[in-house]
């Protein structure tokens, strides 16, 4: 079973190496486990977050691609689809099975033919529009609903941080 | 043994179906039982049978084959057709030749087999064999594992998604064992957003490992019976067996394994009370029994919004959280007129505060009158589990008895006794379900007067049969266990069938509020 996901993964590895998408850059941790990877976000344009760069670590099952890896970023954040502890709740990271809200259709989760590139333009996505119907931070998407000026402004101050200013 | 045959059915031969279904019964690894089908009845003729797992097997089969008599597809395609009706053959026979078939097939998440050229480019599984000779060179990446490799390695379903086989089988064996296929009975394409689902056939082809394909045996079973409205699985742990009745009714049934339970709704057999009212008293004894004490003893409430407050300072003025309500915690009055010296407040009985208590009053009296039934029945169930105990007691008696002259036969009473004794108790604790939610009318207090003899009885015969059991007088106390059971036995009839006249005639009202 770890066989064909580390085959995968280093395939996947590759093609984002070769071909990166904008914006994102990804790879593991260290060449010897290809099952934790690191991955550096930058905020979307025009949007609060813009210019923020944002590092998050991939946690990948044995059995990847057949369940989803998990996600958490290791930099502040203050998201409505992110907990407060950097995870990150996002449909396409949860198998079909498990959904015990009830919010999620299962077309929009995870299936083998997701990967690493799809689950980080989601992301960026997720980053660009939250969804507060389904909040992981409450606080967030409180005050995403109610105080966009504040929202901005904490968005503004996580950006400043990501970039260690 | 290849793979065709590992299926329960056959495609396109029913005459080697005698040889399929042995395989099956090795397959299920289950031993086929000697009893067949027993047919048992009820006093009021109520046909069920029991069935063991590979009867029901059997059934499934039988099922899907009746229905491919008329409507000519595969019979795989069938049973997903049939899992989509929850098993009515009549309800698929009309969609199937009333309404729209691409539509039913669209609904059922098939690929109509009518319809042989896939909406994707791809060709078929079933290409020509030329076709597949000359693709063999060619290199077709599978989009889970990312390998390239020969277009030949690479199979799928009807909708054209194709995935190298070995991806397949462990996307299979996921689903079949780890996520128990979602309690539906299937499993979709793994391309992202293809619901089309995996016919067994295909499973079957795939998934290699033995463990593997009991399991999706076992599941598709399980499915069979859990949406067919006419088998429930005996609720005993690791019984196995399946109840099969002709009609769907509220009626006792006796597994093989000798549990008695409910048709309807799988409890414990529950005469008097109706499973509707069972099932919602089931549902707030998990809900409430224990909190609710609690709050009775720790809590009071809100004179205005009835929010329930637990008092953890020692201050009497109260603002409730909700509401923001001024108030007096010992006088539950409006806080107002106290001004600096609420021991005052028994002055204001008269008034507001009286209301509020009143008020506070009724919902305490719901609580109480919840907590007396409550006890009543929780407590006829906790003796019910002690008569076990009192079997293996009774037990020693008889043998002890047979040694003082008295015959095997002479004997049996007391076995008798302990039968009847837990048959009152069962009853008696669903009385209390029944009578709680019964609002009193003339017939209630009749109700509650066969109530009051029938436990008075059994808890007569208890006491006989624990405590005078173990004097000397056996001759005496053989007539007393047997005039007392006898009489429980005809109390406890009585108070059935007066309820179940008051069900006929609907002399019962219900309260809404319980």
């Amino acid at each position: 079973m770890a066989g064909s996901a580390l085959k995968r993964l280093m395939a996947e590895y590759k093609q984002l190496t070769l071909n990166p998408p904008e914006g994102i850059v990804a790879g593991p941790v260290d060449e010897e486990n290809f099952f934790e990877w690191e991955a550096l976000i930058t905020g979307p344009e025009e949007t609060c977050f813009e210019g923020g760069v944002f590092a998050a670590k991939l946690t990948f099952p044995s059995d990847y691609p057949l369940s989803p890896p998990k996600m958490k970023f290791t930099c502040d954040i203050f998201h409505p689809n992110i907990y407060s502890d950097g995870r990150v709740c996002i449909s396409i990271l949860h198998a079909p099975g498990d959904d015990p809200m009830g919010y999620e259709s299962s077309a929009e989760r995870w299936s083998p033919v997701q990967s690493v590139e799809k689950i980080l333009l989601s992301v960026v996505s997720m980053l660009a529009e939250p969804n507060d119907e389904s909040a992981a931070n409450v606080d967030a998407a409180k005050t995403w609903r109610d105080n966009r000026a504040r929202f901005n402004e904490i968005a503004h101050q996580t950006v400043r941080k990501s970039l260690g200013l | 043994m290849n793979s065709e045959d590992d299926l329960f059915y056959n495609d396109d031969d029913s005459a080697h179906e005698m040889d399929d279904d042995d395989d099956d019964f090795v397959e299920m690894g289950i031993e086929p039982e000697p009893t067949s089908t027993n047919e048992k009845t009820d006093v009021e003729v109520f046909l069920y049978e029991v069935l063991t797992t590979e009867q029901i097997v059997q059934h499934m089969v039988d099922c899907i084959k009746e229905v491919n008599t008329v409507v000519q597809i595969p019979a795989t395609t069938t049973r997903i057709l049939l899992n989509h009706f929850k098993w009515d053959k009549e309800k698929l026979m009309d969609c199937y030749y009333d309404g729209d078939q691409e539509k039913l097939f669209l609904e059922a998440h098939v690929i109509s087999p009518f319809k042989k050229t896939p909406n994707a480019k791809k060709r078929t599984t079933r290409a020509t064999s030329a076709a597949v000779a000359a693709s063999v060179q060619q290199e077709v990446t599978c989009e889970i594992c990312y390998l390239a490799l020969p277009a030949t390695l690479m199979t799928g379903l009807e909708c054209g998604h194709k995935f190298c086989i070995q991806c397949w089988t462990e996307y299979l064996t996921t689903k079949i064992m780890d996520e128990g296929m979602g309690q539906v009975g299937t499993i979709s394409c793994a391309a992202h957003n293809c619901d089309i689902l995996v016919d067994d056939a295909t499973v079957m082809k795939l998934v290699k490992d033995p463990k593997v394909k009991l399991k999706y045996q076992h599941l598709i079973t399980n499915s069979f019976v859990e949406c067919n409205r006419l088998l429930r699985w005996c609720p005993m742990p690791d019984c196995g067996h399946v109840v099969k009745v002709q009609f769907f009714d509220s009626k006792p049934v006796s597994c093989n394994c000798g549990h008695i339970f409910c048709f309807a709704c799988g409890e414990n057999w529950h005469d008097p009370v109706r499973c509707m009212w069972l099932k919602r008293w089931i549902k707030k004894c998990d809900d409430d029994s224990e909190t609710s004490n609690w709050i009775a003893a720790n809590t009071k409430e809100c004179p205005k919004c009835h929010s329930t407050i637990e008092k953890d300072g020692g201050c009497n003025h109260m603002v409730c959280k909700k509401c923001r309500f001024d108030f007096c915690w010992v006088c539950l009055g409006p806080w107002e007129p106290h001004g600096s010296s609420w021991y005052n407040c028994n002055r204001y009985d008269e008034d507001e505060a009286k209301k509020a208590r009143d008020s506070q009053e009724k919902s305490r009296s719901a609580l109480q009158r919840y907590l007396f039934y409550c006890n009543r029945y929780m407590n006829h169930m906790q003796s019910l589990k002690f008569e076990s105990k009192l079997y293996a007691s009774i037990r020693l008696k008889m043998e002890e008895m047979q040694q003082h002259n008295m015959s095997w036969i002479e004997v049996q009473f007391l076995k008798k006794a302990v039968d009847v004794l837990c048959q009152c108790r069962q009853t008696l604790m669903y009385t209390y379900v029944f009578a709680f939610y019964l609002r009193k009318n003339n017939q209630s207090i009749i109700f509650e007067e066969n109530q009051k003899d029938l436990e008075n009885s059994t808890e007569h015969l208890s006491e006989y049969l624990e405590r005078d059991i173990t004097s000397d007088m056996l001759v005496d106390i053989k007539q007393k266990v047997q005039d007392k059971y006898r009489y429980c036995e005809s109390r406890r009839k009585v108070l059935l069938d007066h309820v179940h006249e008051g069900y006929e005639r609907e002399l019962w009202d219900y309260l809404d509020s319980a």
